[in-house]
């Protein structure tokens, strides 16, 4: 039987950062991967969808691009060209993540973990034949991750997918329904909407991304409805689901609907249930979830969870700080998890990103605040590029001025927000931001400028009425 | 119209009241009923209401002054009108409340976002009283049991100079400037002496995020206190808050007359504490008896009862003493604690010896539901010559209680548990209540105590003479 320090099951971007750190604080390290490596992130989530919509992105600009004087004509694509292309990224980073287990020395196991006790796990090889190992294992990480959840109302039908399935399809759809209005479910109806595909989106709750702010949903919404042309159906249900060989059906309070295709995007699930939890004692919560402490244990000592599985927001950055958290800690070390301040990207067009405290959430904490809301459309940048869409907006404490949260919508928003992370983070006041110089011109100019307007002092823009809102 | 804001009459026995807060300021807008000013007797503080709508038009008797009841102390009125000149009547002498009462004014000042002013945050935050500084009058109200305690009269702060620029750079570094020494003329401190107290105290090092360092220079927090992160990271907002929140801050004035009357009882009043277990199995048995016929009484009921009967067999207990001279209570005024989220109120039940045991029920509902309510009068609450203090409900062994101060005893009374005890040598399950009599000791001897708190405890077990009664 083989013996390790430190066993990681699931290398996604929780499991194989965690493996590599331990590795390298001098623990001997096993990572067992039951698929491949990289997990959801960069096999059939972040990588493969951002991939494709950089191209369906690319595909819109082009068609538009008679605006910026350039003529395109015959603008056309290829799907299973885009869809090699994203393979050929997907193979790239996977091959640049063995790499660096092997570099680390990590010991990487193929096959499906389960426990055994809560120190020795089984691997079980998925049909290569291989025989079964027992690893004894000093401490564990478990990072198994998520799977889109397929209620049961669903019919098992091949015009019935959800992300993976869809992305694995080497031909579009010319019409498809999606059903859920949450970050998937908007990215893939942007990109398809680009691509296309008439899509019709249908949501249970009253608006799409309900933990966005309430200006970007509002900001999202109209360009997704109005540019795209994407029909989005809110606070109604998808009923009375059907699929045969040539549509999918189903009723949406009184109108009927039917496509080519139903995408199904309801959230995520934990996989936990192949791992025999129960011989390890561990005890997820009533959502199949791990509760874990500061340091990232689970109600056994010696086992940690980190990422999707802990139930937090899915989010790979957030299980990779977590990972390594984890995984010094399972090395003797003693580091708190801090996660007061993690952004949210949100790859729609226009993008969004997102971080810290938002201003309804401030408000239903009582807390007051100030905001500063700059528009796009008054950067030069934006206008230079042809993308003079959306806004940036500051959350700052009323008192302090510290900056609490940063909501941007527009181009390379999720590029930019990694600014307002750091001056989050920092604790900076707007004061702070404002002062601090900008390269002109640039997108990012907008949070100096929206900081200018949360103080009420904006250079670029008319002075608010009031810049001042109190919770 | 002009209308006359009247000190209103709150019960027999208040002649004079302090306001201690106006909710309204003057000019501001006033519905009829919202709460125009808080007043304090000295068993509460209540709230007065406004009688008639309009604008508060000007205030006679501001906070912490002190009244007679049925006095002009504000108008109300349409704005702009013509308020009559009036002045607030002068008090009889022993109407004036104590300076110590009076200098209880700072408490209603937010301890918290006060801003810096260098010595005096300092002298504030020093915990020993430094030259000069007022040291508070610990006499007792009005007590007379102590000898006058020397005042201190309040001197100007000591010599401070600081040069413009010195004081700026201490005020940008968020430290405290009276602790440097200055080398200019006649002591003054000057921008190096700031420099290098800065250095000396390792002011490079101190690693704080910016607006950390906003919050301490506005809540006044030298940064050379704060004692670096263990984990080397920057003092971070919350470092701060937590700083803050361990800031002294002022109790209710609720709270603040509990403790000042908690003190005086348990430091003027020898207390003597003595406890007996009273079996009360019978006493639920008649109780669910009764509840099953409709009749439903609670055991604070039967102790009440018992407890008038007590007093009448035992005078002395409803007397008081100051120590000189006993003063025996004709009236047996059973005063009744009711814990409410804000603090304990005891409204009284009057002449409780003459009621049935009906009447004591009606009367302790009725009073417990308008503590519960917040609507109790200082009528309410006054007079009590012995109290009861009855923790049954919160599953308690046995307590003590303090005294109510102008009384001589109390009864607390704990929760009744099924316990095995010895009866005719047998051991049998029966219910068991502990009550402790607290006595005042000067006027109390340990024998009387123990047969008054027996007496209450036979009458108690006493069942046959329950079931007579009712």
């Amino acid at each position: 039987m083989a013996a390790f320090d430190i066993v990681v099951i699931g290398a996604g971007p929780g499991g194989y950062p965690a493996a590599i750190r331990a590795a390298q604080l001098g623990a001997s390290v096993a990572l067992v991967e039951k698929e491949e490596l990289g997990g959801t992130c960069l096999n059939w989530g972040c990588i493969p969808t951002k991939t494709l919509i950089a191209s369906s992105e690319l595909f819109a600009r082009i068609k538009s691009a008679g605006a910026m004087g350039l003529h395109v004509d015959n603008a056309s694509f290829d799907y299973a060209a885009m869809v090699d292309r994203k393979d050929q990224v997907v193979q790239k980073l996977r091959n640049g993540v063995k790499q660096l287990l092997k570099a680390n020395g990590v010991a990487v196991f193929q096959g499906s973990a389960s426990f055994q006790s809560r120190n020795r796990i089984q691997v079980d090889p998925a049909g290569s034949g291989a025989e079964t190992v027992v690893l004894a294992a000093g401490k564990t990480i478990i990072s198994a991750g998520t799977a889109s959840a397929m209620p049961a109302f669903l019919p098992r039908h091949e015009r019935v997918v959800e992300s993976r399935g869809f992305l694995n399809l080497r031909v579009l759809p010319a019409t498809t329904l999606v059903l859920g209005g949450g970050i998937i479910g908007c990215e893939f109806a942007c990109m398809l909407a680009q691509l296309g595909v008439q899509v019709t989106m249908v949501e249970l709750l009253d608006d799409i991304i309900a933990v966005a702010d309430a200006d970007v949903r509002r900001e999202l919404r109209r360009h997704m409805e109005k540019t795209l042309g994407i029909r989005i159906l809110t606070g109604v249900t998808l009923e009375e689901i059907t699929a045969d060989d040539r549509r999918v059906r189903g009723r949406a309070g009184q109108e009927n609907l039917e496509a080519d295709l139903l995408l199904v995007a309801l959230g995520r699930k934990p996989v936990t249930s192949s791992l025999k939890l129960e011989n390890a004692g561990l005890a997820p919560n009533e959502r199949g979830f791990f509760d874990v402490d500061a340091y990232g244990r689970t109600n056994v000592a010696t086992i940690y969870a980190v990422g999707d599985v802990t139930g937090g927001p899915l989010l790979a950055h957030l299980a990779t700080s977590q990972g390594l958290v984890a995984a010094e800690n399972a090395c003797g070390r003693y580091l708190h998890k801090n996660e007061t301040v993690v952004p949210n990207c949100i790859f729609t067009t226009p993008e969004i990103g997102t971080v810290g405290l938002g201003e309804q959430e401030a408000q239903q904490q009582g807390r007051k605040i100030k905001t500063g809301k700059y528009l796009m459309g008054a950067l030069g940048k934006a206008l230079a590029i042809g993308e003079p869409i959306g806004f940036v907006k500051w959350v700052a404490d009323a008192e302090t001025d510290q900056l609490l949260g940063a909501h941007a919508i527009g181009p390379h928003a999720t590029d930019i927000i990694a600014e307002a992370a750091v001056a989050i983070r920092a604790e900076l006041t707007a004061a702070d931001l404002a002062h601090t110089i900008h390269a002109h011109p640039t997108l990012a100019e907008a949070w100096m400028e929206a900081a200018h307007v949360l103080l009420g002092e904006p250079i670029h823009s008319a002075p608010p009425r009031k810049g001042t809102k109190s919770a | 119209m002009v209308k006359a804001v009247v000190m209103p009459k709150l019960g027999q026995s208040e002649e004079t009241v302090k306001i201690v807060h106006w909710r309204k300021q003057l000019g501001e807008t006033v519905a009829k009923g919202d709460i125009l000013f808080e007043i304090e007797t000295d068993k509460a503080v209540l709230e007065v209401e406004s009688f008639y709508a309009g604008t508060l038009l000007k205030i006679i008797a501001g906070e912490g002054v002190t009244v007679p009841v049925q006095t002009t102390v504000a108008f109300v009125g349409d704005p702009g009108e013509a308020v009559p000149e009036v002045v607030v009547p002068p008090l009889p002498r022993s109407e004036v409340r104590s300076p110590r009462t009076e200098a209880k004014e700072p408490l209603t000042r937010p301890a918290l976002r006060d801003t810096l002013s260098g010595g005096e945050r300092a002298r504030k935050q020093n915990p020993s009283p430094l030259p000069g500084e007022r040291v508070p009058d610990e006499g007792g109200e009005g007590g007379g049991l102590f000898p006058p305690q020397p005042t201190f009269r309040e001197s100007p702060p000591p010599v401070f100079k600081i040069s413009p620029r010195a004081a700026k750079l201490a005020k940008e570094s968020v430290i405290d400037p009276t602790r440097i020494v200055g080398t200019g003329p006649s002591g003054r401190i000057v921008e190096r002496d700031v420099k290098q107290y800065l250095e000396a105290q390792g002011y490079g090092r101190l690693r704080i995020t910016p607006t950390a360092k906003k919050l301490a220079a506005r809540e006044g927090i030298n940064l050379l206190s704060l004692a670096p992160k263990e984990d080397g990271s920057q003092i971070a907002v919350a470092d701060i808050d937590g700083l803050l929140a361990e800031r002294p801050k002022p109790m209710t004035r609720m709270r603040q007359i509990i403790a000042r009357r908690l003190t005086e009882s348990y430091t003027h009043a020898p207390h003597f504490f003595v406890t007996v277990s009273a079996d009360v199995t019978e006493l639920e048995s008649l109780r669910a008896e009764l509840k099953a016929q409709g009749a439903s009484y609670t055991l604070t009921d039967f102790i009440l009862k018992a407890a008038a009967l007590a007093l009448e067999q035992f005078p002395l207990v409803n007397s008081t003493s100051d120590g000189d001279s006993i003063r025996w209570h004709s009236k047996i005024h059973l005063g009744l604690a009711v814990a409410l989220e804000q603090g304990l109120v005891v409204p009284v039940i009057r002449e409780a010896n003459e009621l049935t045991l009906a009447e004591i029920h009606a009367r302790a509902q009725e009073l417990t539901a308008k503590a519960r309510a917040g609507q109790l009068t200082p009528a309410d609450m006054t007079g009590s010559t012995f109290t009861i203090s009855n923790l049954g409900m919160m599953d308690v062994e046995n307590f003590t209680a303090i005294i109510n101060p102008g009384e001589s005893a109390i009864l607390a009374v704990s929760s009744g548990a099924k316990q095995p005890v010895v009866r005719n040598d047998q051991v049998v399950i029966r219910s068991m209540m502990k009550m402790t009599l607290s006595s005042d000791h000067r006027l109390i001897d340990g024998a009387l105590a123990a047969r008054f708190l027996n007496s209450i405890r036979q009458t108690l077990e006493e069942i046959s003479l329950w079931q007579r009664s009712i």
